[in-house]
This record gives structure tokens, C-alpha cells and sequence, in this order.
């Protein structure tokens, strides 16, 4: 893409150094020139279009009728937390992941990520066939080759390690367990480079059992976090953020949810929090403490407070801090089993005292279910620390690798990369050449999700299948398939996957026959089969007083230590897909930086190292450095300094390679775990300065009603909203419009929205929202159709912070029309307005006009030169070309496509039956959708909730889109 | 040369060029594709098929009910009868060589659509529009040919008026002069067509 912008522009520039010289005659140039001209004008009036074809199938399957999409439920491959997904393929090809609304954890929501994902199935940087040492080879060489090596390493009893990522599928658990039986010393090592593995190695000690629980945020009226980022990153973040708009939601009648939250970083989460405190590492450990110690001496909490919890006392609190810690306790202890009290640490002391606060609390049972946890008693960071340190003293005899990739994220990559040198046999089933991939003896590529079998098991006893959606497009073989071939089973994965759902699945459900039960789980995507009732088991708090020690000293190392907090961008995640474009030019929720990771410091550090936005600094601890942009983050501890894991890919492909910096090798291995806070780093300035391709300049509003808030109590008391005073009746200058049948509109809850970003993707993937690159980002010509706001209030330490996404408010009184001399963009009988993009001449004076700044227009053809990337296009929605506008349609063609299937049935469109692209999968539900007509309509009801504001009301615009003030909980908080 | 000649001089080409091209039926506007009767791989006949044996369009256009798209029909729907009827014939031979060979056969788009507008056949087919209305009389043609212009004015003009359209005797629509009260009003926003 870039490489045909470049030569536009080159030709742009040599036709600006071109200056025409003043001749006398007509030079023979010209009038071949003139000559030329006519011609053209004769021949443009008699041409014909191209020749096209049309190439039907020879046998065309009965359920596909070209032109009607069909729907599939699957399971998203991108994290652990497989949601459910719908998807759309039209004529063979997906194109879209909608969230599957029967999925009883995720409800209908996806994350950004998962939207991205179809167009990573179209990257033309995937493994296209095998490869033996680099180079194309067939599955039979490439077996037969294996096998026989496998069959040296069994011979001489050598040790055999496979690596993966954490597997939530039960019949890949079955077939890597089958596996690792044909060698003698074989071993699984499960392996996650953002790691959670302390929460199930803090329960594996207070509770016995190790696992990660249930969270039920939705049965919660407090959650405090320290530092978990659960509606971004953290464990099930889909999950996690559909559950916490539901108990925040002012119309289920039950009190709105409270949230606080204790970090260091700026985090989405803490972003959303009714009160959010930024403490310093060390500080947020000693609020954790205090939290317990107050919960200890609570009656009847615990037999014996732990010596060291007893004389505990805080020595670096601030007196606030403190008053909100008592506050808090008041409110946990008032809230006993309806609290939840979260930690994002990966240190497994932290984790202890979060489950002794939790046990106490009487939470386990209500608001986290420990008995219906995911076991995770295979799995730790220890074990691949200790797989390296085995394979760099030439114990390993081979080894496999699946779908992770060590050598670009382990924290010590150089050591796993000699270490690796040192392995006989290296078998990587990556399904691109990564960094890992590129260093293997043979390379077995494995499908994208959307081309595989596979199934998940999210909960004991809910299971949810992913079906292939599509042929695999390249000459690649699911992992649990080589596996099988390994393990001289000539089986197909799904063969297998059948076979491990009627043993062990069907005869616990009642009745049927197996091939109805698979149909009906394969249609819906997930079975909830009934599992045995397990109790919470016994809770003791024979670690906590250790725990507590060594917590106490961690906080007295760290104090007054500049401190880099290692994030997962809620973007990029840990940086498997960083070959997506889509992905790359989201712009992060908070800093709006696109296509770069920064090490973001607060106002206070900045102005103390005298550093601006984008200068570059090099942040070391001991021999590591990593060589970034700054950008200034408020809300940001002046002692945390904190940087995105996932960029600085140099194996990810043609997009991701080169952008931003790892940040991995900052990471360090303590006491069991990958800890993500490193403390005792030095930061430099190394002079350069470079320009961030932000998305958002202004960060603040002033005293304008732009997000409109109001708190809880003053909602509650029906206060008037804020913006009375700009209401009253206006006078039009045009008659106004009258509909008869169909006035759409839209209300967006700012009180639900948490900022995730997902609905940007999902616009992008229904309307084929062009990408533009870090270049064009930065002269401000991002095309996304929503733009996601986020301002800040109150002061740089201590924010307030609150999300809109902006999209076009289709106003009846619009500016833009009376503006477009092409009537190019007009509005519509059904209160749209419409932009007709083979009118458009670009003259771009709607897009000046626009009040709310919505409008995007195309300053280049941005072809796909790949044609594998064509495929994700939607097929219903025109490719916008060069010098045209264009902007939100509020998804028009699934307007049309639902006006034309009522219409064919003959009966009116259903409220709730169009649901626009970004709504659709919204994981907070905060979008509304209807005819504002139709006065039962969810989106007509809304329109008249007191909460409900139009965006710059006094200029008249009427625009049919409205938002719901947001409402913070903040009551004896402030 | 000076500039005056020159200017002459291509006015003139353009008149003459003009005066060749724009004689009898060659002209078109920018788009009009009136008249486009291209060669098929297969000299398939609208005429015996539809009008002489009466199979129903939706026989193997079946997708003009349910899609956006009418569709062309699989090999195999063609062999429904073909495997029993001329099967010697060297035009469904064709037909045979394609499904034994593995290899779609790559017809020649007639009626076609700019990008950027949509046309959904299942509305209109569901809105009573006759096949005959856009296409032209397909069952008369040995080869098909594109009778209308296709051209926004077309659609518009149709979805303004709405009238009511029978066929004639040889399959000609015949568009009323009346105003039909019987079916729904087509919308003529932009979008409907352009999105």
C-alpha cells in the first residue's frame, strides 16, 4: 500500500516542479496533445465496459445460493477466553465475526481483537506449505522425515518437549496426552507470555485447588482492583466487561455497581473506574495490606490474624488514601458476598492475600466460583524456565513447538535462542515464520481458526466447538492433525474431535441419538452440559502470613523506585497478530497512538526530565534497554513508567515487523513467576524526537457539555440534566422533515461504553474501511467511521476519564447538505443522511462544514494490491474510491437488506432486527439501534430517558443519534 | 503552426470523427451497454429453452427468488435433463467435458451493474417485477442481448411511477399508463441502490 502511495506522490511532486514555459506557437507536443484530447472525448462516448465473466459452480452446494450470506457459529481462536462467535460467509468467503448472542459467558460481545481476526486469515505472510530447513516440501517428506527422527529420540531414550500455549480444548488435551505417550520422557509445557499463572498458584495454597475461578462481576456491587485491567486485557475481558455493564445498568432496578480501582498505570479499567487512585507500586501494595489487615481484624473473619498482617501498618499512604481505604472497608464490610476484590499482579503473595480478602468477604460461591474454576494444575511459568535451562545444558532431544513463539516474547530470548541451537530436533507448527518458526528444522504450518475443527471448554462443563468456516486457503494442517501422524494415527483432527464428543460428551447429556446432539451443539456453538455440584473447597491461611512478609518487603525494595509497568496494549494483545493492519492502526483507547507502542510517564516525570511528547528515552534495568517515544499519560504515577508488550516483531510479516520496540526483555522471573513490574529502572534521554501518529490531540473539554455526567445520587434524586438551559424551542430555517414509516436512529449509553474499541473494528470490517498507514495517520487522514473520544477532567494526577464514540449523527438540519454543490450528499425519506459516493466530487466542503467532524475523505485509491486481502471485503458495501467522501450510513445496507426481507415476508420490520455493525457486538451493550417512530422501540424509549442528550444541542443540528450521560458512583468517594 | 490552425485543425478531426461514429447505431453514451450480445462459450438458447419447452426462468435462475443475484446455474442443473436429452450435441457436450474436467464454464456477463449500485432481484421478483421488464425478451433470443439501457434513469423512472406491467404476445413489457395502486411504493432514496 505504502509503495503505491510513495509513487503517487512522487509523480504529485514532479508535476508541482514541472512549471510550464510560456511558448509562442503551438509546439508539436501540444497539438498532438489537442489531437489526443479529441479523441479521447469520441472514443470515452463510444467505449464499452469491459468484458466480464461469470463462472457458476459445476455443482453448486445445496445450502449456499450465491449472494446470501450464511451464518456459523464458531469459537474465537484469538485469546483464552473463547467467546462465542457468529460467522457471516458470503460466497464461500468469511468476512465478518459477530458476537453469538446465546453464548452464556460472552452474550454477544467480541473484542476488538476478534474483529481483526478475518482479516488475518487473508494475510498473505502465512505459511503457504511446509518446510523442511527453509525450504517447500510435502507432508509425506515431512512426515516420513519426522517420524524418523522421533523414532531416534524414542530409541535413545531421549527427552521430547512439547510447547504450547495454554490449551482450553479437551479433545487437543486427549490427543497432545496420546502424544507425548509414544516417547518415553516426553513433556507438555503450556506456556503464556502475559502470564496469570499466580491466581491459580495462590489457590493451588488457600484453597487446595489449582485453578482459576468463575468470575460473576455481574453479581457484584463493589469490585475493587488493584491493577487488574479486566475489562481490557485481563483473563476474559469480553466476558468480564458484558457483565459489569449489566450490574451498572440503571434500569435493572438493583443498585449500580461500584467500582474502584488502585494502579500505577493508566489502564482502561481504571479509566472506567467510579474512583480511581493512583498510587505508586509500592503504595498499591501497602493499600492491599491495609485492605486485609482491615478485613482480618473484621469479626469472625479469620481464627487468628496472621503476626505479620497484625503489625502491619502503613508507612507510606498518604492520608487520603488512607481515608479511602477505610472507606472501602466500610463499604466491603457492608457488602459481604456482594464484593469482589481483583488483582492484576502476577506475583503469587499478592494473589494469597487477594484470596484471604475475597474468603473472608464471604465472596467465594457468590461473586467468584472457585468449585466450577478452570483447572490449571499442569500449568506454570516455572516450566519454561526450566525447559531453557534443559535445553542449554543439551538435555532436550527434540523439540515441539505450537503456536507460541518464545523467541521474540521470552523474557530472556537470547538464552531460549541458544538454548534452542542446542536442541537436535526442532519441530515449529507455527502457521507463519515467526521469530521461532524461522529457527526450526521443519515448519508444519497450521490453519487460521476460521479453517479448523476445534473445540473449548471456558467452564467445567460448557463447551463450545469451532467449525471451519472456510477450506484452508494454503497447504496447512491443524497441529492436533500432525500431532496424530506422529502418533501413528492416520485420523482426521475432526474424525477425532467427533469421536471424544460422543464418548465423552453425549452420554452425559439425556436421550437423542449422537448425530442429533452433534448437529443441534454444532448449530449453536456451545452445550452446557450439567456438571457434578462441587463445593468451594476449604480456604486456609496457613501461606498468608508468609505471603504477607514477603509482600511488605517487595514494597519496601520497590519505594521510591521508578518502576516500568509491562501492559498487553488492549490493540495488539501480547503481539501474536501484530501482522494485522487492522490492529495496528486502532488507535489505543487512552493514548490514541497508532501503529507505535511508547513508554508513557506522568505530567510530573516529564517535566522533570524535561521530556516532551515523542521524545525518545531508553529505559534500562541492568543490561536490558529498550529505546522508545514518550508520550505523556495523565492520570499516569510519577513513579511508574509503562510500555505495551506485543510490538517490535521482526518475524510477524510485511505489516507488524519493525514497529515500536519489544519490551519482553524487560520482563523478569521471580519467586515462580513472570512478574510484569520491574522496579529500579533508569530511564535516559537519548535526544531524538519523533512524531506520534495520535489520533486525538485534545485531551480535555473545558466546560463544555460535551460528555455529559452526573453521579448517582443526583440521578437518582431526578436532578435536571445539565444541558436545560440549552433546550427550547428553536427556530429552522428549513420546514423540517415528516416520516411515515421507518426514522432511524441511535442512542449510545456512555454509561455502558468502557472505551474497548471494538466497535471501530467492526465498523472497519462491515463497510471496508480502507487502512492508511502510520504516514497518513499522522497528516490526520484516518478513515475510521468512528472516531472514539476520550477526555479527560480534574487534574493530571488524578483524572476523571470518560469515552464517546462519535459517528455521524445523520441530523435532520444537516450542515453538510446544504453545503455539497453535487447534491452528493442529501438525506433520505427514513432520516438518513445519505452520501452518495458516485456523486461525489470531493470538493470536501461537508467535511468542513460537519459540526461533529465525522466525515472522512479518500486522498488516495487505497487498492489491495494483495489480492488474498480483497477476499475480506464485504461484497454489499461499495469499495470507496480516490476523491470521494465518505462517512457512517448507520450500516445502510443492513437497513435495506432487513426493509427488503420484511417486505418480501410482507410484515414490518421488528424492533431489535437491524442491529448495526458496531452495535452488534458491543460487548457493553451500549449502543441502541431502532425506528424512533415506533414509540416501543428500545432506541425510542432511551430517546426519552432523562439521561438522554443530544451532542451539541444548541447548534440545532437535530441529529436522530443521541447519548446517555454517564453516571458515576461516587458517593462519600470524592 | 500557430495556435489558431491547430485549434481548427482539432475541431475539425472532432466533427469528422464525431460525424463517423455517430452514425446509426454505434453510438452509445458513457455506460449504455443497449445492444451488447456477446458470444457465449455455449450457444445456449433462451429461445428453445423458455419459450419453445416453457421451462420457467426460476428453473435455473433460482437465486432471482431468494438473492441479490439471479444467478447462473451450476453445470449440473443443466445436466438434470441433459443427461438424458441430445446428449450427442456438441454445445452439451461441452457441458459434460466441463463436469468430467473439473472445469467451470466461464460465461459472458451481459447485464451488468455498475459497482457501486446494488440491485436485489428477490424484491423485485417478490414486488411482482416481470423478469422481461429489465432483461427484455430473453425467451425470444437465440443469444441474449441486452435490450434496455440500464441506466439510473431506468430505475429511477420505474421506482418513481411504479406502473403496472403486463407482457405482450411475444413477450414485450408493456408498461401502463396508470399509476398501480396495487403494489408498494419504491423508494427513491440514493441508498437504496448506492451504499
Amino acid at each position: 500500500m505504502s509503495k503505491s502511495q510513495d509513487k503517487i506522490l512522487q509523480e504529485h511532486d514532479i508535476r508541482e516542479g514541472d512549471t510550464p514555459k510560456p511558448h509562442a506557437g503551438v509546439s508539436r507536443r501540444s497539438f498532438i496533445e489537442m489531437i489526443g484530447y479529441s479523441a479521447a472525448v469520441l472514443a470515452l462516448n463510444g467505449c464499452r465496459a469491459p468484458e466480464q465473466k461469470i463462472i457458476p459452480y459445476l455443482r453448486q452446494p445445496v445450502e449456499l445460493t450465491p449472494g446470501v450470506a450464511n451464518w456459523y457459529a464458531s469459537t474465537c481462536g484469538g485469546c483464552g477466553a473463547s467467546c462465542g462467535t457468529l460467522v457471516k460467509v458470503r460466497d464461500g468467503r468469511p468476512i465478518k465475526l459477530e458476537g453469538n448472542q446465546e453464548h452464556p459467558l460472552s452474550k454477544g460481545g467480541l473484542c476488538a481483537l476478534a474483529h481483526g481476526l478475518v482479516f488475518s486469515l487473508y494475510d498473505s505472510d502465512r505459511l503457504r506449505h511446509p518446510l523442511i530447513k527453509a525450504d517447500a516440501a510435502t507432508w509425506d517428506d515431512i512426515d516420513q522425515q519426522i517420524n524418523k527422527n522421533f523414532a531416534a529420540v524414542r530409541q535413545s531414550h531421549g527427552k521430547l518437549r512439547l510447547l504450547t500455549p495454554l490449551i482450553s480444548s479437551p479433545t487437543s488435551r486427549k490427543v497432545i496426552a496420546t502424544f507425548l505417550q509414544h516417547f518415553p520422557d516426553a513433556r507438555h509445557i503450556s506456556y503464556q507470555p502475559v502470564s496469570s499463572s499466580a491466581i491459580h498458584e495462590a489457590h493451588a495454597q488457600t484453597h487446595r485447588r489449582s485453578a482459576v475461578p468463575a468470575y460473576r462481576i455481574e453479581n457484584a456491587r463493589l469490585v475493587v482492583s488493584f491493577s487488574a485491567d479486566f475489562l481490557g486485557t485481563w483473563m476474559a475481558p469480553v466476558q468480564f466487561t458484558r457483565s459489569y455493564s449489566q450490574a451498572r445498568n440503571l434500569q435493572s432496578g438493583r443498585e449500580m455497581l461500584r467500582h474502584i480501582q488502585f494502579e500505577s498505570h493508566m489502564s482502561l479499567t481504571g479509566s472506567n473506574a467510579d474512583r480511581r487512585v493512583a498510587v505508586s507500586p509500592d503504595e498499591e501494595i501497602e493499600a492491599l495490606l491495609l485492605v486485609a489487615k482491615r478485613v482480618a481484624t473484621m469479626a469472625g473473619s479469620v481464627d487468628r490474624v496472621p503476626a505479620e498482617l497484625a503489625s502491619f501498618e502503613p508507612t507510606r499512604l498518604s492520608p487520603e488514601i488512607r481515608s479511602i481505604v477505610d472507606i472501602l472497608f466500610e463499604e466491603l464490610r457492608i457488602r459481604q458476598g456482594k464484593s469482589l476484590v481483583l488483582s492484576g499482579s502476577n506475583s503469587v503473595s499478592a494473589q494469597i492475600v487477594i484470596n484471604f480478602i475475597n474468603q473472608a468477604l464471604h465472596n467465594y460461591g457468590h461473586t467468584l466460583d472457585l468449585a466450577n474454576g478452570s483447572d490449571r494444575s499442569q500449568v506454570s511459568d516455572r516450566a519454561i524456565v526450566d525447559l531453557v535451562e534443559e535445553m542449554n545444558t543439551g538435555q532436550v532431544a527434540a523439540l515441539v513447538i505450537s503456536g507460541v513463539n518464545p523467541a521474540y516474547d521470552y523474557f530472556a530470548r537470547e538464552e531460549f535462542i541458544r538454548g534452542l541451537n542446542k536442541v537436535p530436533l526442532k519441530i515449529s507448527l507455527s502457521s507463519i515464520l515467526d521469530e521461532t518458526a524461522s529457527l526450526a528444522d521443519y515448519v508444519c504450518p497450521q490453519p487460521h481458526f476460521l479453517e479448523s475443527w476445534n473445540d473449548a471448554e471456558p467452564e467445567p462443563g460448557l463447551f463450545s466447538l469451532t467449525q471451519p468456516a472456510i477450506a484452508p486457503l494454503f497447504n496447512t494442517r491443524p497441529y492436533q492433525e500432525s500431532l496424530l501422524r506422529w502418533s501413528e494415527d492416520g485420523r482426521s483432527f475432526y474424525d477425532v474431535l467427533r469421536k471424544h464428543w460422543q464418548e465423552k460428551l453425549f452420554p452425559q447429556q439425556p436421550g437423542g441419538s449422537f448425530d442429533e446432539f452433534w448437529d443441534q451443539s454444532l448449530h449453536d456453538g456451545i452445550v452446557r452440559l450439567a456438571t457434578p455440584p462441587s463445593t468451594t473447597p476449604e480456604f486456609t491461611s496457613a501461606s498468608l502470613n508468609d505471603a504477607v512478609k514477603q509482600l511488605k518487603e517487595e514494597s519496601n525494595a520497590t519505594a521510591g523506585k521508578l518502576t516500568v509497568a509491562l501492559f498487553e496494549s488492549v490493540v495488539l494483545r501480547d503481539g501474536t497478530h501484530a501482522n494485522n493492519p487492522w490492529l495496528q492502526e486502532l488507535p489505543d483507547p487512552l493514548s490514541k497512538v497508532t501503529w507505535d507502542n511508547t513508554a508513557n510517564i506522568s505530567p510530573d516525570l516529564a517535566r522533570q526530565l524535561q521530556l516532551e511528547e515523542g521524545s525518545l528515552i531508553r529505559v534500562s534495568k541492568s543490561a536490558v534497554s529498550v529505546e522508545l517515544p514518550v508520550h505523556i499519560q495523565i492520570g499516569q504515577h510519577p513513579e511508574c513508567v509503562s510500555i505495551a508488550l506485543g510490538y517490535g516483531r521482526t518475524g510477524a510479516g510485511k505489516v507488524g515487523n519493525h514497529i515500536g520496540a519489544n519490551a519482553y526483555p524487560l520482563v523478569s522471573f521471580a519467586r515462580g513467576t513472570f512478574q510484569y513490574l520491574v522496579s529500579g529502572i533508569v530511564l535516559e534521554k537519548t535526544g531524538g524526537k519523533v512524531e506520534l501518529a495520535r489520533t486525538q490531540l485534545q485531551d480535555t473539554l473545558g466546560e463544555r457539555p460535551i460528555v455529559r455526567e452526573l453521579t448517582l445520587a443526583s440521578y437518582l434524586e431526578g436532578k435536571p440534566k445539565e444541558s436545560e438551559a440549552h433546550r427550547g424551542e428553536r427556530k429552522d430555517l428549513w420546514p423540517g422533515y415528516e416520516y411515515t414509516e421507518h426514522k432511524w436512529g441511535m442512542v449510545v449509553d456512555l454509561n455502558a461504553c468502557v472505551g474497548c474499541s471494538a466497535c471501530l473494528l467492526s465498523c472497519q470490517a462491515e463497510n471496508n474501511v480502507p487502512v492508511v498507514g502510520k504516514e497518513e495517520v499522522l497528516r490526520r487522514r484516518e478513515m475510521h467511521w468512528i472516531r472514539l473520544d476520550r477526555y479527560y477532567k480534574g487534574t493530571d494526577d488524578d483524572p476523571t476519564v470518560a469515552f464517546q464514540p462519535v459517528m455521524c449523527q445523520q441530523c435532520d438540519n444537516a450542515s453538510c447538505e446544504s453545503v455539497c454543490p453535487v447534491l452528493a450528499t442529501v438525506h433520505s425519506s427514513e432520516g438518513l443522511n445519505m452520501q452518495v459516493y458516485n456523486r461525489c466530487v470531493g470538493t470536501r466542503y461537508c467535511e468542513n462544514n460537519c459540526a461533529y467532524k465525522v466525515r472522512r475523505f479518500n486522498w488516495f485509491e487505497y487498492p489491495h494490491e494483495d489480492a488474498l486481502a480483497n477476499l475480506a471485503l464485504n461484497p454489499d458495501v461499495t469499495v470507496r474510491s480516490r476523491g470521494v467522501m465518505e462517512k457512517c450510513t448507520f450500516c445502510v445496507q443492513r437497513i435495506e437488506a432487513a426493509k427488503i426481507r420484511a417486505r418480501n415476508e410482507g410484515r414490518a420490520i421488528r424492533d431489535g432486527e437491524i442491529q448495526t455493525a458496531c452495535q452488534q457486538s458491543c460487548p457493553a451493550g451500549a449502543i441502541a439501534f431502532g425506528n424512533l417512530i415506533d414509540l416501543k422501540s428500545r432506541a425510542a424509549q432511551l430517546k426519552h430517558d432523562e439521561r438522554n442528550y443530544m451532542l451539541l444541542e444548541e447548534l440545532n443540528l437535530r441529529p436522530p443519534l443521541s447519548y446517555m450521560a454517564k453516571v458515576r458512583n461516587v458517593e462519600n468517594l470524592a | 503552426m500557430s495556435l489558431k490552425t491547430a485549434t481548427i485543425l482539432s475541431l475539425l478531426i472532432t466533427v469528422i470523427g464525431a460525424v463517423v461514429l455517430l452514425q446509426g447505431s454505434t453510438f452509445h453514451w458513457f455506460g449504455n451497454q443497449q445492444g451488447y450480445a456477446p458470444v457465449q462459450p455455449i450457444q445456449f438458447s433462451h429461445k428453445v429453452h423458455a419459450r419453445d419447452h416453457q421451462i420457467a426462468c426460476l428453473y435455473c435462475h433460482s437465486g432471482a427468488e431468494k438473492s441479490k443475484v439471479a444467478g447462473i446455474p451450476a453445470a449440473a442443473v443443466c445436466m438434470n435433463c441433459h443427461s438424458q436429452i441430445l446428449k450427442n450435441s456438441p454445445e452439451v457436450q461441452k457441458i459434460t467435458r466441463a463436469l468430467t474436467e473439473g472445469k467451470p464454464i466461464e460465461w459472458i456477463k451481459v447485464h451488468s451493474l455498475p459497482r457501486h449500485a446494488v440491485f436485489d432481484h428477490s424484491r423485485h421478483f417478490a414486488a411482482g417485477v416481470q423478469c422481461q421488464e429489465c432483461h427484455g425478451p430473453v425467451q425470444t433470443m437465440e443469444r441474449v442481448a441486452q435490450t434496455e439501457t440500464l441506466l439510473m434513469g431506468m430505475c429511477v423512472n420505474c421506482h418513481r411511477t411504479h406502473r403496472e406491467v403486463t407482457l405482450d404476445a411475444t413477450g414485450r413489457a408493456i408498461v401502463s399508463k396508470e399509476r398501480s395502486q396495487a403494489r408498494l411504493q419504491a423508494s427513491t432514496d440514493c441508498v437504496v441502490c448506492h451504499h
